[in-house]
């Protein structure tokens, strides 16, 4: 499968992540990583499958390199349908009411341009004794257990 | 190292080779290329590491700290009860796990070994030294017993190995600043133990905390609200207290979003709480003299309103940190450091040592991966360059594995309510990481 592991990020935890990622399902994919401060929504691609990867800063804000992403979802609304993709959040528990936010957000706007997601969105809290690693590897594989049999069906 | 090319031959290739004919270096199954030194392993440091094994895992990268633990503000500024900030660090131990970094904890330049030797030793060395130093106030009593720079005080807190003791604070300290330094002190000042759990603020600290009989805390900021440089959420954390009673003092609304969204987080928290601890806020007041005989009473200020003498028990400055005078700084930085950090041929500045005190760990990130992209384009490697063989004979070096086992007696030795114990004193944490099992 085609996969491409999106991030957005300030200090660098959601990048070391989809690294993480990214590296786990080389063996058996083919497997980019890019920051999503580099990537136009309107280039992402039928054939491959997205995972996104965001944390969140300010009162549940997007962290700074996914801005111009949801700008352009925002503003140039483009046609995402036949898109896949599935959101990790990272974000930190002492912000209750706002935990993990960002990631909320990204995904309700691929959604809104006609994305697909798959499964259920998967939660990091920095402030908690968990690697994030530890939580999106599982998560990951069933992720793109689900993937595969939903396109099996089509 | 590569199957089939021994090290002598890969070492003809390399671009600047034939000088004087020294071993190829190896790590793992790189061929070490060029040497590059980094004075200090706080974020900055760490971050610029980072960025230049990401681009060019063949570079032998050593992180120097004078401190035997690396990650500087990172560990000993970020406040005890904000420990998702602290978890960076994660992220920096991977630059020594995974990325061949090496660490040299305990080794002062300046001290140890002159800034000359190593710059000559290395292909490149980048100062990302922070700055430890109080900015002071220049104003008449700043010396009264009683006034303390938050640099200080934030050390104390932190239980840094050279940090001085708590000092009594009274029953109406003054906190002087607005920024999140100011904010994380006002904060943990007016914490109940029961909000202290899950950090890892120290037993002494902790009972510090808990003696301190606070009645009324006034935090003063020299411009308006609308100039405050808090962090709106940071703003916000202080809504969640149950020990105080908020009280914001009036301010002119502001048109552009950013400040008004700082403004409404100020509003928001106005009124908070019915606690014993009384927390007032105030703004554009510019302090002209700290009042006192043998010791503060009051801080004299200078307002719209005219002048007026808040009472003080004690005054703590929290209004930016200043060089030491470490490393030559501030002539190295006279002729104005260059774009993305370059300070003289192959010497680069980055972090607070380069900006001064201000900038997130965040913006240490961006800012250090566009000086290690000028290092990297500008990086000439001369094999005959000694790299860490300088430090031979050196007592004491701390290496990353040293490190590591000092995180581990710390974390085990933590209270249920904690999750670390800091090694206070240096000899304990020398001693720490000496002991192998
Ligand atoms: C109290 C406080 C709280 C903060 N809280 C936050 C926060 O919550 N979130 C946030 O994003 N930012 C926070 N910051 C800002 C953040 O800490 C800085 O942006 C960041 O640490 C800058 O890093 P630096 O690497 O330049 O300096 P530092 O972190 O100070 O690192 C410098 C290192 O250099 C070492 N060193 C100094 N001189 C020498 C020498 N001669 N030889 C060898 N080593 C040397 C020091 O021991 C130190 O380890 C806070 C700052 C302070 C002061
Ligand atoms: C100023 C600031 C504000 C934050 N706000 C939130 C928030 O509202 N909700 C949340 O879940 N996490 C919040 N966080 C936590 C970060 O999302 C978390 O630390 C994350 O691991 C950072 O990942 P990154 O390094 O990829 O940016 C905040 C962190 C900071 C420093």
């Amino acid at each position: 499968m085609k996969i491409c592991v999106l991030y957005g990020t300030e200090t660098g935890n959601a990048e070391m992540l989809a690294d993480d990622i990214e590296t786990a399902l080389s063996d058996d994919h083919q497997v980019d990583c890019a920051n999503l401060c580099d990537v136009d929504p309107a280039d992402l691609g039928k054939e491959t499958f997205h995972v996104i990867v965001c944390s969140t800063y300010g009162d549940g804000e997007l962290p700074e390199s996914a801005r111009p992403f949801a700008q352009s979802l925002e503003q140039n609304r483009p046609d995402l349908s036949g898109i896949s993709f599935a959101v990790f959040g990272l974000g930190d528990a002492e912000y209750a009411e706002t935990f993990t936010h960002g990631s909320i957000r990204l995904a309700d706007l691929l959604k809104a341009c006609g994305a697909t997601q798959i499964g259920e969105r998967m939660t990091h809290d920095a402030s908690g004794d968990d690697m994030p690693e530890d939580l999106a590897l599982p998560w990951i594989t069933e992720v793109l257990a689900t993937f595969s049999e939903q396109s099996k069906e089509v | 190292m590569q199957a089939g090319i021994s090290p002598q031959d890969s070492f003809t290739e390399l671009p600047a080779a034939g000088v004087r004919l020294r071993m190829a270096e190896t790590r793992g199954s790189i061929i070490v290329s060029g040497k590059i030194a980094i004075v200090g392993a706080g974020p900055s440091g760490c971050y610029l590491a980072q960025a230049l094994l990401k681009s060019r895992p063949d570079l032998q990268v050593d992180l120097i700290d004078a401190l035997p633990v690396p990650f500087g503000l990172a560990r000993y500024g970020v406040a005890a009860d904000h420990q998702g900030t602290k978890a960076v660090t994660r992220q920096f131990s991977r630059i020594f796990e995974r990325q061949g970094a090496r660490f040299f904890g305990n080794l002062r330049i300046g001290r140890d070994v002159p800034l000359e030797q190593l710059r000559a030793a290395y292909d490149a060395t980048v100062l990302a030294a922070g700055l430890s130093a109080d900015r002071r106030l220049n104003i008449p009593g700043e010396d009264l017993p009683g006034v303390h720079g938050s640099a200080k005080l934030t050390r104390a807190l932190n239980e840094h190995p050279q940090a001085v003791s708590l000092p009594d604070l009274g029953s109406h300290p003054v906190i002087l600043g607005n920024g999140n330094v100011a904010l994380d002190l006002l904060r943990l000042m007016c914490k109940t133990p029961a909000e202290l759990d899950g950090s890892d603020l120290g037993p002494g600290p902790t009972a510090w905390l808990a003696a301190n009989r606070i009645e009324r805390l006034t935090i003063v900021g020299r411009s308006p609200a609308a100039h405050a440089k808090f962090d709106p959420v940071m703003v916000r954390e202080l809504g969640k207290l149950s020990n105080v009673s908020i009280e914001v003092e009036k301010f002119a609304p502001s048109d552009d979003p950013d400040t008004q969204k700082r403004q409404q987080a100020l509003t928001d928290i106005d009124g908070h709480g019915e606690g014993p601890v009384r927390v007032v806020f105030r703004f554009g007041l510019q302090p002209t003299a700290i009042e006192g005989v043998d010791r503060v009473t009051g801080l004299a200020v200078e307002g719209t309103g005219g002048r007026d003498v808040i009472k003080a028990t004690s005054i703590i400055t929290a209004i930016g940190f200043a060089s030491a005078g470490d490393l030559g700084r501030e002539a190295l930085l006279s002729g104005g450091a260059l774009p993305d950090g370059k300070l003289d041929d192959g010497l680069y500045g980055a972090g607070w040592f380069r900006h001064g005190p201000r900038g997130t760990i965040a913006q240490s990130r961006s800012d250090a991966q566009a000086t290690a992209a000028m290092i990297l384009k500008e990086l000439s490697i001369d094999p005959a360059r000694v790299g860490n063989e300088i430090f031979a004979g050196l007592p004491e070096l701390i290496d990353f594995a040293g490190w590591q086992r000092i995180d581990a007696a710390e974390q085990a030795l933590a209270a249920p309510s904690r999750c670390r114990r800091k090694f206070t004193s240096t000899d304990d944490l020398l001693h720490a990481a000496r002991q192998r099992d």
